[in-house]
């Protein structure tokens, strides 16, 4: 057996400086479904390390008047593929005369991300909208686009905060005794705020803003809510 | 000799060499302010003592460059390039602050991509159709918008004073604002100079400032005895 | 190979901090080493003198990676009545160093019959600290006042000290010290020195991610201590407009027995 190497104090390395391609800014993004809306919504800090680039740079797109993205992870990666996307359904919107439906928005996303299996985008994209039948839709995703159409998802650097939070008050997994009405369009705008506020008390990557985009069959409505900022 | 293994990614620069630190950006009522220091460090050597990393662009715009000063200066030939064939053009349709930013951006992100970046952290600032414009750039591609924008270490040191101040300013004062914040920078940042340069952007149009020098104090009594073994004062 | 497998005869060894780093890189951890879990008070504190004394000053989150582990921590502590240290680094390293040397220099009194000196305090925890080589994780800002006046220092992990009118440690210790370059002043009074401490540990609040919350407060003088716990608070959290409600039989229960209490005394519990 070859006797174990012993390694250097850990205290002080000298440290070897590599570009690395990839960046993590942080941040929180979450969407919820509704029988005949969809609410998705990202906080708007923007961070590197410790620091606080910006407060107010937003991750939510709106792609279509039903669609739209939020996005986290890289915000390099972010940019270049929200770009990419509108750029995608412009042309699909000049080439057929109608707007890209969600669920071909959430296909072309996912076909994008795996294009770039091993040089992947290092974004965590949610996307929200309408159906072709007007029902809320969300759409899950990773990195290198692997997905799923769900009913509430919750990417970034809070989901380990909120997914729970959300398995037990909108799936009610804790209990058999579901409520028979569904929430309705006001009440899961509150609920989006209090899991933010909530998620912003102990995620140091979450805080400052949420843009909130509500989309139902009047349209896109946009809100913005704001955090703490410390 | 040691070959390298194959899954290497290739890489070109490494790392800058000789550099210029924190760019400062800043909002205020009418225009927007850029500045910086004018010391290229190579390493921890002050090799140039006025480099200007200030540059021009077009009729309305200003881009401030810390990181690689070589890099910066191919930017800034590239940047001309363009800006002098969007004149030739003659269309009467030039290139926005906001489209020079998103150039940039397109540019280190695609520079990245091939693993060989641009070692720089760009600040453009602009003002066109009556509206500042203040946005940065990094190596990879990160880009944003904001009032206040500051790099490299006047992140750490000077952003937070940028902010207490915020961009409600006359003109007068972003100026004091922006001296006070490096003068700071200069106490805590071991590359960067008192020989500072300002650049601000309004509707009269891009002025870019002579280098000056900023003054320091040290004469704090506390400061001349710091041995904790020695004596008091 | 039979060389290094020697016991050193003098001296410290460690062995078993290669020996911790060594499992941390073969055992595939991760996240959930015990090391890398530990709580860090990513922090701002500062101090500074000011014409009578000294002004310590603290933010009050602690974390743990990139969650908020504490909120509401109090990370300025009690080494003797004149002397008091700011801790910031690995939580348990502050605190334990920290009471460690509180007994210490209450022992150090009872031998003397004197007040201690800050220096005493200072020259203690550098020579402790020194000898754990950077292992204890603790960065210090230690302010007092003593029969010399009053006195200001900064001892890090590995054990230097630095003497200076104006400090700050942590993570928040560049935004913080931008404010205390921005507005120091020779011979501050008392509330101006106050509130430049607050605006530094307000500024690490607001602009590093690992400082957050509330602002603690102390200040000594040869006349005594006054503590401020929570002098400037964090806006409060957002009041829910539906706050939860979880009905009874939401979780399923088989069977129920009640029975009577009698509280004889006590206080309400705390929230």
């Amino acid at each position: 057996m070859q006797a174990p190497q012993l390694p250097t104090s850990q205290v002080e390395q000298p440290k070897e400086s590599r570009f690395s391609p990839y960046q993590n800014n942080g941040g929180t993004c979450l969407a919820l479904a509704g029988a005949d809306f969809c609410i998705i919504a990202a906080d708007s800090r923007l961070s590197l390390g410790y620091s606080i680039l910006s407060r107010n740079t937003p991750k939510v797109a709106q792609l279509t008047t039903k669609t739209c993205i939020a996005s986290s992870g890289c915000n390099a990666d972010m940019v270049t593929l929200q770009k990419y996307l509108k750029f995608k359904i412009q042309m699909y919107l000049h080439q057929h005369g109608k707007e890209m439906s969600t669920p071909a928005v959430a296909q072309m996303l996912a076909t994008t991300l795996y294009h770039r299996r091993f040089f992947p985008y290092y974004t965590f994209n949610i996307v929200g909208g309408l159906d072709q039948n007007g029902e809320g839709c969300v759409f899950s995703y990773d990195a290198i686009g692997c997905f799923e159409r769900l009913k509430y998802t919750v990417s970034g650097s809070g989901h380990a905060l909120i997914e729970p939070f959300l398995d037990n008050l909108v799936a009610y997994k804790n209990t058999d005794n579901k409520p028979t009405i569904e929430r309705s369009c006001d009440e899961t705008l509150e609920l989006v705020k209090d899991i933010f506020s909530s998620a912003g008390e102990r995620d140091i990557y979450t805080g400052d803003f949420v843009d909130i985009y509500i989309i139902d069959k009047n349209g896109t409505r946009y809100e913005q809510f704001p955090l703490k900022k410390d | 000799m040691k070959t390298k293994p194959v899954a290497e990614p290739s890489t070109r620069t490494q790392q800058p060499i000789v550099t210029g630190t924190g760019v400062l950006g800043i909002k205020y009522n009418g225009g927007v302010m850029l500045a910086c220091d004018t010391l290229g460090s190579y390493g921890s050597l002050a090799r140039f003592r006025t480099v200007k990393r200030l540059e021009k662009v077009g009729d309305f715009t200003v881009v401030g460059a810390s990181g690689d000063l070589s890099d910066f200066q191919k930017i800034s030939s590239m940047l001309r390039e363009m800006s002098t064939s969007d004149s030739a053009y003659d269309d009467g349709c030039n290139m926005t602050p906001r489209d020079i930013h998103q150039y940039l951006g397109r540019v280190m992100y695609n520079r990245r991509n091939k693993f060989d970046p641009l070692w720089n952290e760009l600040v453009v600032a602009g003002f066109r159709d009556g509206k500042p414009f203040l946005g940065a750039v990094d190596l990879i591609g990160t880009m944003y918008e904001d009032d206040i924008i500051a790099t490299s270490f006047g992140n750490y040191v000077c952003l937070p004073l940028m902010r207490k101040a915020g961009t409600n300013l006359s003109k007068e004062e972003a100026k004091q604002v922006m001296e006070n914040c490096l003068r700071v920078l200069y106490y805590r940042n071991t590359k960067s100079s008192t020989k500072i340069q300002i650049a601000t952007v309004s509707a009269e149009g891009v002025e870019i400032g002579e280098p000056f020098e900023i003054s320091t104090y040290w004469g704090y009594s506390a400061f001349q005895h710091t041995e904790y073994h020695g004596k008091r004062l | 190979m039979e060389a290094s497998l020697e016991i050193p005869k003098g001296g410290f060894s460690f062995d078993l901090c290669k020996r911790n780093a060594w499992l941390e890189s073969q055992a595939n951890y991760g996240s959930s080493s015990i090391i890398k879990k530990a709580k860090k008070t990513g922090t701002t504190i500062a101090g500074i003198i000011f014409k009578d004394g000294v002004v310590l000053g603290a933010d009050t989150r602690a974390t743990s990676g990139p969650i908020v582990a504490d909120k509401n921590c109090e990370k300025i502590h009690y080494l003797a009545p004149n002397i008091f240290c700011c801790g910031a680094g690995t939580s348990a390293d502050c605190e334990n160093v920290t009471e460690m040397m509180a007994s210490n220099l209450t022992l150090h009194r009872l031998n003397t019959g004197r007040e201690c000196r800050v220096i005493t305090a200072v020259t203690m925890l550098s020579q402790y600290l020194f000898r754990y080589q950077g292992y204890i994780s603790a960065a210090l800002v230690v302010g007092g006042v003593d029969s010399t006046g009053p006195s200001l220092y900064t001892i890090h992990p590995h054990g230097s000290v630095d003497q200076l009118p104006f400090v700050t440690m942590g993570s928040g210790s560049l935004a913080a010290m931008a404010v205390f370059e921005a507005g120091y002043q020779e011979g501050l009074e008392r509330q101006p020195g106050i509130d430049l401490v607050r605006a530094a540990i307000q500024s690490g609040i607001d602009n590093d991610l690992g400082s957050g919350s509330n602002v603690d407060i102390t200040v000594i003088t040869p006349e005594g201590v006054q503590r401020f716990r929570n002098l400037d608070k964090a806006e409060p959290k957002y009041k829910s407009k539906n706050p939860l409600f979880y009905p009874k039989g939401t979780t399923k229960y088989y069977d129920e027995i009640i029975s009577k209490v009698a509280i004889i005394e006590g206080d309400a519990m705390e929230q």
